[in-house]
C-alpha cells in the first residue's frame, strides 16, 4: 500500500514541477520581452490581455499546431531525440531546488545529501542535447553552433564549479537544504571571498545558459540560430522550453547558494525564492541586451586566463580563511 | 600582472557604465504609438482625402481642369434668382493622386485636402464619392464602424 501512495505522491509531485516550469518558461519569455522592450524605450507586447501577459500563451498554441519540418538529409534518430535531451536533464534539476516551504510542507522533491554535486552532473548532460541537435541537423552553421557550444560549456564548467566549491566549503554540506540552513544568520554573497565566487559564477551561469553576451552558439548574424536552425513547431519549443528552464535553475541555484535561497523575513518562503530567482533572471535579461557578444577567442580567453585563475587563487584564499 | 588587473578592473567600469545606459532607458517612456487606439495627429500640409467646402465653391471648374488624372467631375444648374448652385461634386479616389493641385488652384479654399490616412476599403464603390454628401467619409473617420 504504502508502495502505491509512494507512487501517487510521485505523479503529483512531477506533474507540479512540469506545469511550474511550463508556466514558469512562459512568464519568462513574455517578462524577457517586456525587459527588453522597455530597454528599447518600446512597449513589447501589448494586446493579448492585460500588457501582452497571454502572448506567450498566443505563441505556444502557434507553436503546438505548426507543422513539424524535417529536412531532408539529416541524422533521423539523433536529430529526433535532441530536444528531449536538452529539455529532460533541467526538468530532472528540479529535483534538488529548494523552494523552501509552505504550510509545514518542504518543497523539494527529494533533498539528496549530494544535491549541488546531482545539479552539476545532470545540467552538465544538457550539452548533449544540444550537440545532437548540431550534429544531427546535417547543416554547417547548426554543426559550427553546437561545436561552440560544446566548447563552452566545458570552458566555463570549471569557473563554475570551483565557485560553488567555495559555498560548499563555507557551508560544510552538498546537501541544498543544508546550505541554505548555513546562512541563516548571514548570508553567503555578504562574505568577500563569496561574494567574487558569486560574480565568477554569476558569469560562468550565464555561459552555460547560452544567453548573451556568451551566446556564440547561436549567433543570430553568423550562425542564422546555431544548433536549432532546422528546428520547427514543436521540437523548436522544447528548446525554447530548455533553455529558459535552465536559466530558471541557474539563478534558483545562485538563489540558493549564495542569497540564502528561501530565508528572508515577513514574507513565505516560497515568495522569498521566488523574488530572488526571478531578481537574478532579471539581471541576466538586464546583461543581455546591454552587451554585445564576444567573440570565440575572447570567450575562451576569458574562461581560461581570467575567470579559472581567480577563481582557483578564491578557492585558496577562502580554505586559508577557514583553516586559519 | 599590473595590466592585468587593470585591465580587468577597466573591463568592468565600462560593462557597469553600459548597464546604466541601458537602465537609465528603461525609466524612458516608451515612443511607440499603439496604432490603432492611439494616432498621431498629422502634419499641416499633409495630403489626406480631398474634401469640399460647398458654401465657398464659386463653380470656376478650375480643380476639375487642373487635376491632372481627372479625377473630379463637377456639373450646377442656375437658380431663378440668377445664383449658380452644384447638382453634383464627384471624386474618384481611385483616380486621384493626392497631388494637392486642386487645393493650391482653388481661388476660395473651399476644395482642400484634408487629415484622412486610412482610406482603405473592400468596395470599389465607396472610392468614388459624392463631396456634396455630407456623411461622405464617416466610415473612415471613425474606425469602430464596420
Amino acid at each position: 500500500m504504502i508502495s502505491v501512495l509512494t507512487f501517487i505522491i510521485m505523479i503529483i509531485v512531477g506533474a507540479t514541477v512540469l506545469g511550474f516550469i511550463a508556466v514558469s518558461a512562459m512568464f519568462l519569455i513574455w517578462w524577457e520581452r517586456k525587459v527588453s522592450a522597455h530597454i528599447q524605450t518600446r512597449y513589447g507586447p501589448m494586446r493579448v490581455g492585460w500588457h501582452g501577459v497571454l502572448q506567450s500563451v498566443a505563441d505556444v498554441v502557434k507553436l503546438l499546431l505548426k507543422e513539424d519540418i524535417m529536412p531532408a538529409g539529416v541524422d533521423k534518430w539523433i536529430w529526433w531525440f535532441a530536444p528531449f535531451f536538452a529539455v529532460v536533464p533541467s526538468v530532472m534539476v528540479f529535483v534538488c531546488v529548494p523552494f523552501g516551504n509552505i504550510f509545514g510542507i518542504t518543497l523539494i522533491p527529494a533533498d539528496l545529501n549530494i544535491g549541488i554535486l546531482y545539479i552539476l552532473a545532470i545540467t552538465s548532460v544538457c550539452i548533449l542535447g544540444i550537440f545532437m541537435a548540431g550534429w544531427g541537423s546535417n547543416n554547417k552553421y547548426s554543426l559550427l553552433g553546437a561545436m561552440r557550444s560544446a566548447a563552452q560549456m566545458i570552458s566555463y564548467e570549471i569557473p563554475l564549479i570551483l565557485s560553488i566549491i567555495t559555498v560548499v566549503m563555507f557551508a560544510g554540506s552538498l546537501s541544498m537544504q543544508k546550505i541554505v540552513e548555513a546562512q541563516s544568520k548571514l548570508w553567503f554573497i555578504f562574505q568577500p571571498n563569496l561574494a567574487i565566487a558569486f560574480l565568477i559564477y554569476l558569469i560562468s551561469a550565464l555561459a552555460e545558459t547560452n544567453r548573451v553576451p556568451f551566446d556564440i552558439p547561436e549567433a543570430e548574424s553568423e550562425l542564422v540560430a546555431g544548433f536549432h536552425t532546422e528546428y520547427s513547431g514543436m521540437k523548436f519549443a522544447m528548446f525554447f522550453l530548455g533553455e529558459y528552464t535552465n536559466l530558471f535553475i541557474v539563478s534558483a541555484i545562485a538563489a540558493t547558494l549564495f542569497l540564502g535561497g528561501w530565508q528572508g523575513p515577513f514574507l513565505p518562503p516560497v515568495v522569498w525564492f521566488l523574488i530572488k530567482t526571478y531578481g537574478i533572471i532579471t539581471l541576466m535579461m538586464w546583461f543581455r541586451w546591454t552587451f554585445a557578444r564576444v567573440r570565440v577567442d575572447q570567450l575562451m580567453g576569458f574562461s581560461w586566463k581570467v575567470l579559472t585563475p581567480i577563481s582557483f587563487a578564491n578557492l585558496a584564499v577562502a580554505g586559508w580563511a577557514l583553516l586559519k | 600582472m599590473i595590466r592585468y588587473f587593470i585591465n580587468i578592473i577597466t573591463g568592468a567600469w565600462s560593462l557597469i557604465i553600459g548597464l546604466m545606459v541601458t537602465f537609465k532607458n528603461t525609466l524612458r517612456r516608451g515612443v511607440t504609438i499603439q496604432y490603432p487606439t492611439q494616432k498621431l495627429p498629422m502634419t499641416d500640409r499633409f495630403r489626406g482625402l480631398v474634401d469640399l467646402r460647398a458654401e465657398k465653391c464659386i463653380k470656376c471648374y478650375q480643380c476639375a481642369k487642373i487635376c491632372p488624372t481627372g479625377c473630379l467631375s463637377i456639373t450646377h444648374k442656375e437658380t431663378p434668382e440668377k445664383k449658380k448652385e452644384l447638382v453634383t461634386f464627384k471624386y474618384n479616389m481611385e483616380l486621384c493622386c493626392f497631388c494637392g493641385f486642386c487645393d493650391q488652384i482653388c481661388p476660395t479654399q473651399a476644395i482642400y485636402m484634408s487629415k484622412i490616412y486610412e482610406i482603405a476599403t473592400y468596395d470599389h464603390e465607396k472610392l468614388r464619392i459624392d463631396l456634396l454628401d455630407s456623411e461622405k467619409y464617416s466610415e473612415w473617420l471613425n474606425p469602430n464602424v464596420k
